[in-house]
């Protein structure tokens, strides 16, 4: 598992509010490598969803780095390979991390078919027949070929996440990120996105999942992030964090959820 | 009792006929070209209040880059001159009355800027239309960026984080995700804005365009009689306002085909 390239390198990122009076992450450093499923768990307000949206920009951090790929994105501009200043582009860094949201964000104005392409289409290029072809396929991996044609409100909360988590998948992402893709879902939609996302982790996706499903991080995940105040607290094998948990924060935490 | 409609008093407005009929004609180029022209400066206005430009930003980074959290310099960096300006011309546009902004355009600015005096159609004066659609269109898109505004801003912000995590620009993600969903909030909002400006083009008139309610005025000097040609002109208003309303709740009910399961 050493072997294993790291792609994101986090380190001592900060995300500070009002004076430092609110210290959404405080000071968190981790790698993730190529092939990583890691999990982070934690109490509401940990963190967990500001490190992960901290990864694609979504918020800007305060403090520390991350290196995707060797560039400290955090910055605006860096140094190429040839030690010429370039600005970094968000955009295009983004296209290489998909991101699924507890909220779905499917666009309701469009059809499931027209929301998978959208982005293929204008950024990356694709012409149309192209682009449809491949978001066919993709649909028809997640069992929801026949409901292209139908508009997000029309679907379940299960559907709208497997169409989500397949539309980032068309811009054919290093990385996926999962913020709580299942906390906003009936529980009997639960399965059939977990199931979703399982095989993305069997075909070697890497992933990052923020959840509360416990059970997924300890079946699925490699890596297990404990975070807590804004705090990376403890990580490990699913096998260490759940069998062994060491910091007494943990293991009130995983007393009270498990 | 005296009633004070007459119907004689209705015949005596027949000569007039075509002063009506020229009116319409004016009052509707005239909503055209304010509506087309406000909602152009809307747009920029809208954009320009929500825009990110802080040209300051520098004051507020730290040593290694990172923004600072508060402060005095902080609290400079974020100034927007863009936001501000277009904040600004909101406010004053819509705290001063329409006929002051149409005197101003007309005997200020272009009594600096010569128009030629021709005529569109053979009756429009064109050196009074012009200043009154100016004056018209820099009015309403005060009105129609802050209708602009409010639609944009009523999009989730889910919307915008999950367009730009696909790796669509800013640009984008306005023109494909924000605008369409923003316009079919907004619509019933730039309806009413449409018939505002059908209505408040009559006060055009006292810069001596020539549109309905001057039809109304030139009756009224040639024969002495006010309510009943005041009552042809409150009829041609409602029939120009009422289709528009419906015509617009009309493509409100098309564009709403996302919200039908």
């Amino acid at each position: 598992m050493e072997t294993r390239d790291s792609l994101i390198r986090v380190e001592d990122l900060k995300k500070h509010y009002k004076m430092g009076t609110i210290r959404a992450l405080d000071g968190v450093t981790t790698t993730i490598r190529r092939g990583d499923v890691m999990v982070v768990i934690g109490p509401s307000g940990s963190g967990k969803s500001t490190f992960l949206r901290s990864l694609n920009l979504l918020e800007e951090p305060t403090g520390g780095a991350i290196y995707f790929d060797g560039v400290d994105i955090t910055k605006k501009k860096y140094l190429d390979e040839n030690g010429k200043k370039v600005k970094l582009n968000v955009d295009e860094l983004r296209q290489k991390m998909g991101m699924v949201f507890q909220h779905f964000n499917l666009f309701p104005h469009m059809t499931i078919l027209d929301n998978m392409i959208l982005a293929p289409m204008k950024v990356k290029k694709l012409d149309r027949e192209e682009a449809r072809r491949k978001a066919l396929a993709l649909l028809d991996r997640v069992g929801l070929a026949d409901r292209a044609d139908a508009y997000p409100i029309q679907l379940s909360g299960g559907q709208k996440q497997r169409v989500a988590i397949v539309r980032a998948l068309a811009m054919e992402p290093e990385v996926m990120l999962f913020d709580e893709p299942t906390s906003a879902l009936d529980p009997e939609m639960v399965g059939e996105v977990l199931d979703v996302m399982k095989g993305l982790a069997k075909e070697g996706m890497t992933m990052v999942c923020v959840t509360h499903e416990m059970g997924f991080a300890r079946e699925v995940g490699n890596r297990v992030l404990f975070m807590a105040d804004g705090k990376l607290l403890e990580e490990g094998t699913p096998e260490a964090i759940f069998g062994n948990p060491q910091h007494p924060r943990l293991q009130d935490f995983l007393s009270k959820v498990l | 009792m005296d009633s004070f409609i007459k119907l004689s008093n209705f015949s005596k407005i027949v000569p007039y006929v075509q002063l009506f009929e020229q009116g319409v004609l004016v009052t509707v180029l005239l909503s055209l070209f304010t509506v087309a022209i406000g909602f152009c400066i809307a747009l920029v206005l809208a954009l320009m209040r929500l825009s990110n430009v802080r040209p300051l930003r520098f004051l507020g980074l730290t040593k290694d880059g990172h923004q600072k959290e508060s402060g005095v310099l902080a609290a400079v960096s974020r100034f927007n001159p863009l936001a501000f300006l277009a904040t600004a011309y909101v406010e004053i546009l819509r705290s001063t009355p329409v006929i002051v902004q149409v005197f101003i355009i007309y005997y200020g600015v272009f009594s600096i800027i010569d128009l030629p005096s021709f005529r569109l159609f053979g009756f429009i004066k064109f050196d009074r239309f012009f200043p009154g659609v100016v004056a018209l269109g820099m009015n309403s898109g005060a009105y129609l960026c802050e209708i602009i505004r409010s639609g944009i801003q009523s999009i989730d912000g889910g919307q915008t984080e999950a367009a730009r995590s696909l790796g669509l620009s800013q640009v984008q993600n306005l023109r494909y995700i924000i605008f369409p969903q923003a316009l079919k909030n907004i619509l019933p909002a730039i309806a009413n804005e449409f018939v505002v400006i059908i209505k408040e083009s009559a006060i055009t008139y006292t810069i001596g365009v020539q549109d309905i309610m001057s039809a109304v005025n030139a009756v009224k000097g040639a024969t002495f009689v006010i309510i009943e040609p005041l009552l042809v002109a409150t009829a041609i208003y409602f029939c120009l306002c009422f289709p528009t309303s419906k015509l617009i709740a009309y493509f409100e009910r098309r564009m709403s085909r996302g919200d039908k399961r």
